[in-house]
């Protein structure tokens, strides 16, 4: 195991910006006993508003475990995550839904789509959800920056890998989310339609001021994020600022990974 | 393979829970319908035929005497004793009971060996003067019965005799029919019985029935007829049986609709079972499993379930007809004691299941060898399955139900059944296949319309109720089938109903009618029974005589038009004269030579000194004698008086309605004891009492192919939830509320549950109203009827039992954790 390496406590970057997510002590245990599995063995960590930051560290370490934890999506053991100045771990599953709905956007590695509906159902849905219309000069706003305009009519099987996800990041900013999670959001994309992914999250977060966290074990995906976040055994293992591709390697490897 | 087979089996046993429970149903309905036969057959065999059991042999004659052959016979060797049969019908008085009663009296037989009778109390009769009775008498042991016996000229004498002993007949289905008595041969020949119209033998001392059968046999005059006691008993019962076997028949055919809906059912769960299953089989297949392989493994599959269902589906059957047999008893129409399981019953309740079920997942497994090795290797495919209905479903169903439906009409038309019947089978099994194309964008239709009402839920269950076009169809028609027959025939049974009830009121018009067998009514009674209790309108009717045209004295009725039409149900027969009108029944019509619209003189009699009046007349097909205006009946017949009482009761609650026909006989007997009521209310009751009884049995075995089909949609729900278990996460993910999710599969299936009821409803009425005129239209004049109300509630029930079955299903997606979206399988 690993010791941390250039931990900067939570509490210090709060004061710096506004935090969109907070973690404090997060716990995820699988199991109990002899057999236990500690995904998260106690997380601090703050992703400031307007930041693109990324999330990085070898398989099993916890990566995605934590992300599920700060999106709602799972619940933890022990700890607190708040988005923005609301705690989680004490909301009720349908008050969690609603949330979801409002406050987080979602970008998934595949199945991001329902096959049901075409790009512009699917782009509305957590809006509709809570039976709610979009401002249709952000609608406009978000598909042109998309480039969306010609897909809006088909469905997800009529879809390129790359256009598919272009359409689950217009969902996500849709709502104007406090924070839009991405898990390994080129993961299935060759590398120029993966590029123009992260070019575009990148792009929302430099022009709207979209806060975006980003899981990807690929180093040269978390070259376009502000910072990344190095996780290891379930512990935060690092954390850089404007990182390149080299400069993640080099951190990685110093975990030992 | 096989323990892939094997594997597979305990693995994924709570998937296959829906097929055997659709198995299980419709072979226990098929074996519980043959044992409940059998043991009717049995029962019938142990009550009716029991007198005939223990004789060697039985002779009977269609014409002569036989009585001439005792002596002869009992001097065979072969022959213990002979027992000749003596019938009578007498009229008994039991004290403390109103009036007479039929008792219908035979003899019993003097040898020990040869009586049958199960006494629940007393004894036989040893002498004249005593008689054993059954139940229905309702005399007690010592009570002294007034027994009056006819003579061929009709001449009554009266004796005396004292009951000994009530006999018991058990489940004999005829025992609660009409009383009867026991009696001694010279008592029974006392009271009238000519010459025995049976013999029964019993064998002698170390003789069988075979001699015995033989010897009489040679001795018998020739039209004599020689039957051994168990053959003389199995004729009996087939007698009255016969009826039954028809009910029977008419039960399987309710059976086989159960089977096919069953295996409706079956078929989609292995669809989607394999469907679920596609990378399992490519795996097998990459390691080396051949096409055959793998359907035989699918087959296996199938037959294994099949045999398993089908097992316990004749044990579900046999404990029902066990229930049904304990609960009905020897009280139902159909007599019942105990079972008897036949083996034939086991054997094709066991065939039926295991071939619908192997039957069932043919296609599905030739779907399965499809499966390329490669699925193996590939990611899910997030693309929605894509199913072209066949072309070839397409021609066929057209080319079925087109024909079939212009049969069917030609036969509605003409009205002849012969020629519908036929029609609306082809057009059925046409509307089964194209069902399969036309469910689905009636689906996706009505699924826009709840995506208004329903908001995104609704219009996401309305997308997938359509992306599996064919499971959607298969489902649906299951259930389509089973309320298209249901719907039809609770139409048909109404309009039956309707034509029935307009055929009783126009020939019976009058609820009620009180008569006096003399002639004449006390003036009052008329009052006493208007103001008797559930009576509604009640008209006294004149009865006097009147000298027809060729002078002879006729009688008439006179009736106050508007009073009495007030009492009647209908005057399409019974046509009401008024002033100078008569209505002539067409028996007078014919020797008077007179036509509708004829003047007629009425009354011309020398001796009564009234003038003779012309009339107007109308001709009626009714019973009834001359009908006039009451006060022109005075006029001619002075002496007239009242003859008749027509009663209408009221409506307000049919049920009551009887009671209030025993009320009206005992107010007229008390006024005028030698009066006759007639209640021809009691008649229409009883037609109504039949149609209630078939209605209710027969939606409730239909209703037995919509539970089936209803376990269809649940099981397609549940298996659109597990395949779906992603995309349930990502909604979870993206803030669909778990009662919005459950909301959504809520929407699914009242979807599916409600277009397929619907659309049977429309189809199943239009069968109805179809067969009731061509049944009905060669009967009489037809009353089309709509049961609205019934119709509506068989598609509210169908729906909301398909939301029901949703229930299930619901709460497990709703569990989904909205991790399962991004953890992908």
């Amino acid at each position: 195991m690993s010791v941390p390496v250039m931990t900067v406590p939570g509490e210090l970057r709060t004061g710096e910006t506004t935090a969109a997510v907070r973690a404090a002590g997060l716990r995820k245990t699988y199991g109990t006993g002899e057999t236990a599995v500690h995904a998260l063995a106690g997380v601090d960590v703050t992703f400031a508003a307007g930041e693109f930051t990324a999330i990085m560290g070898p398989s099993g370490s916890g990566k995605s475990t934590l992300m599920h934890c700060l999106a709602g999506l799972d619940t933890a053991t022990a700890g607190e995550v708040w988005l923005g100045d609301t705690p989680l771990t004490s909301l009720r599953d349908d008050q969690l839904t609603v949330l979801r709905r409002r406050r987080i956007g979602f970008v998934f590695q595949s199945f991001n789509l329902l096959p049901v509906l075409d790009a512009r159902e699917n782009i509305v849905l957590p809006l509709q959800l809570g039976g709610l219309r979009p401002d249709p000069a952000w609608f406009d706003a978000v598909i042109a920056r998309l480039g969306l305009r010609e897909r809006l009519g088909h469905r997800p099987h009529e879809l390129s890998g790359g256009q598919q996800q272009r359409v689950a990041i217009a969902r996500a900013l849709l709502p104007r989310p406090d924070v839009v999670f991405a898990d390994e959001p080129t993961g299935n994309l060759d590398s120029r339609s993966g590029a123009e992914v992260l070019g575009l999250l990148r792009s929302s977060v430099k022009e709207t001021g979209q806060t975006v966290v980003m899981v990807t074990h690929d180093p040269s995906a978390a070259a376009y994020a502000d910072r990344v976040v190095l996780l290891a055994g379930g512990r935060l293992a690092g954390d850089l600022a404007d990182p390149t591709a080299e400069s993640v390697l080099d951190a990685l490897r110093g975990l030992g990974a | 393979m096989r323990s892939v087979v094997l594997a597979q089996l305990r693995t994924h046993a709570a998937r296959l829970i829906a097929s055997t429970l659709a198995v299980v149903i419709a072979v226990g309905f098929v074996v519980a319908t043959l044992v409940l036969n059998e043991t009717s057959r049995s029962t019938v065999l142990d009550t009716v035929g029991a007198r005939y059991v223990h004789a060697a042999a039985v002779v009977t004659s269609e014409g002569g005497s036989l009585a001439d052959d005792v002596a002869d016979l009992e001097a065979l060797s072969s022959v213990g004793v002979v027992a000749p049969a003596y019938e009578a019908g007498v009229s008994a008085e039991v004290p403390g009971r109103p009036g007479s009663q039929y008792l219908s009296v035979q003899s019993v037989a003097d040898a020990p060996q040869l009586r049958w009778e199960q006494l629940s109390s007393g004894r036989l009769p040893r002498e004249v003067g005593e008689v054993a009775v059954t139940d229905r008498a309702r005399a007690e042991v010592g009570d002294v019965l007034t027994v009056s016996a006819y003579d061929a000229d009709g001449e009554a004498t009266t004796s005396q005799a004292t009951v000994t002993g009530i006999v018991d007949l058990r489940g004999d289905p005829q025992a609660g029919l009409f009383a009867r008595g026991f009696v001694t041969e010279a008592q029974a020949r006392d009271w009238g019985a000519g010459f025995p119209a049976e013999l029964r033998i019993a064998a002698g001392p170390g003789f069988g029935a075979d001699e015995v059968l033989r010897d009489v046999t040679a001795a018998v005059p020739g039209d004599a007829v020689v039957r051994t006691g168990e053959a003389q008993a199995e004729r009996a019962a087939a007698a009255l049986m016969g009826n039954t076997t028809a009910l029977a028949s008419v039960l399987l055919v309710f059976g086989t609709i159960a089977v096919v809906v069953a295996g409706l059912v079956i078929a989609n769960t292995f669809a989607v079972l394999l469907a679920q299953r596609t990378r399992e089989l490519a795996l097998l297949r990459c390691v080396g499993a051949t096409p055959r392989q793998v359907r035989r493994s699918v087959l296996g599959e199938a037959l294994a379930t099949g045999l398993v269902a089908s097992a316990l589906g004749v044990a579900a059957g046999i404990g029902l007809a066990a229930l049904i047999s304990a609960v009905a008893g020897s009280n139902s129409a159909i007599p019942l004691s105990g079972v008897a399981v036949p083996l034939s019953a086991v054997g094709a309740g066991m065939l039926v299941g295991t071939v619908v079920t192997v039957l069932a997942a043919l296609a599905p497994a030739r779907a399965a060898t499809r499966v390329a090795p490669l699925a193996a290797l590939r990611p899910v495919d997030p693309a929605p399955l894509r199913s072209r209905p066949g072309v070839l479903r397409l021609v066929l169903g057209l080319l079925l139900a087109v024909p079939g439906t212009a049969l069917m009409g030609g036969g509605a038309a003409m009205p002849d059944v012969r020629v519908a019947l036929p029609g609306g089978v082809l057009s059925f099994l046409g509307i089964v296949l194209l069902a399969q194309r036309a469910v689905p964008p009636v689906v996706a239709a009505v699924g826009r319309l709840a995506g208004r009402l329903g908001g995104v839920p609704a219009r996401l269950a309305a997308g997938n109720a359509t992306r599996n076009p064919r499971r959607t169809a298969a489902t649906a028609t299951a259930l389509l089938i089973g309320v298209t027959l249901t719907s039809a025939f609770v139409v048909g049974a109404a309009s039956t109903r309707a034509t029935a009830t307009a055929g009783l009121a126009a020939e019976f018009p009058t609820d009620v009618v009180v008569e006096g067998f003399a002639g004449e009514l006390p003036g009052s009674l008329e009052n006493t029974l208007a103001r008797t209790d559930g009576v509604a309108r009640s008209a006294p009717v004149l009865a006097g005589t009147v000298a027809g045209p060729d002078g002879d004295l006729v009688g008439a009725f006179g009736v106050d038009r508007a009073e009495a039409a007030a009492t009647l149900r209908s005057t399409e027969d019974l046509v009401l004269p008024g002033p100078g009108q008569v209505s002539v029944p067409e028996w007078l019509a014919d020797p008077w030579a007179v036509r509708d619209g004829d003047r007629l003189t009425l009354g011309g009699d020398p001796d009564r000194e009234v003038p003779a009046r012309q009339f107007t007349v109308r001709v009626v097909d009714a019973d009834n004698p001359l009908l006039l205006d009451a006060t022109e009946l005075r006029a001619l017949a002075p002496d007239a008086s009242l003859g008749q009482v027509w009663l209408r009761l009221a409506d307000d609650d049919p049920a009551r309605q009887l009671d209030v026909l025993d009320r009206i006989t005992d107010v007229v007997a008390e006024a005028s004891p030698d009066t006759q009521v007639t209640g021809l209310i009691a008649q229409r009751a009883e037609i109504d009492e039949i149609l209630d009884v078939l209605l209710l049995v027969v939606t409730g075995l239909l209703g037995v192919a919509v539970v089936i089909a209803l376990i269809g949609v649940g099981n397609t729900l549940a298996l659109s939830v597990v395949e779906r278990r992603q995309e349930n996460g990502l909604l979870r993910a993206l803030g669909l509320t778990r009662g919005q999710l459950r909301g959504l599969l809520a929407w699914e299936a009242m979807l599916v549950a409600g277009v397929a009821s619907a659309l049977g409803v429309v189809v199943g009425g239009s069968y109805g109203l179809i067969g009731a005129a061509s049944v009905l239209g060669q009967v009489g004049d037809l009353v089309l009827d709509v049961p609205w109300l019934q119709v509506a509630a068989i598609v509210v029930v169908a729906t909301v039992a398909g939301l029901l079955a949703s229930v299930l299903p619901a709460r497990r997606a709703a569990r989904t954790a909205p991790v399962a979206a991004i953890a992908a399988a």
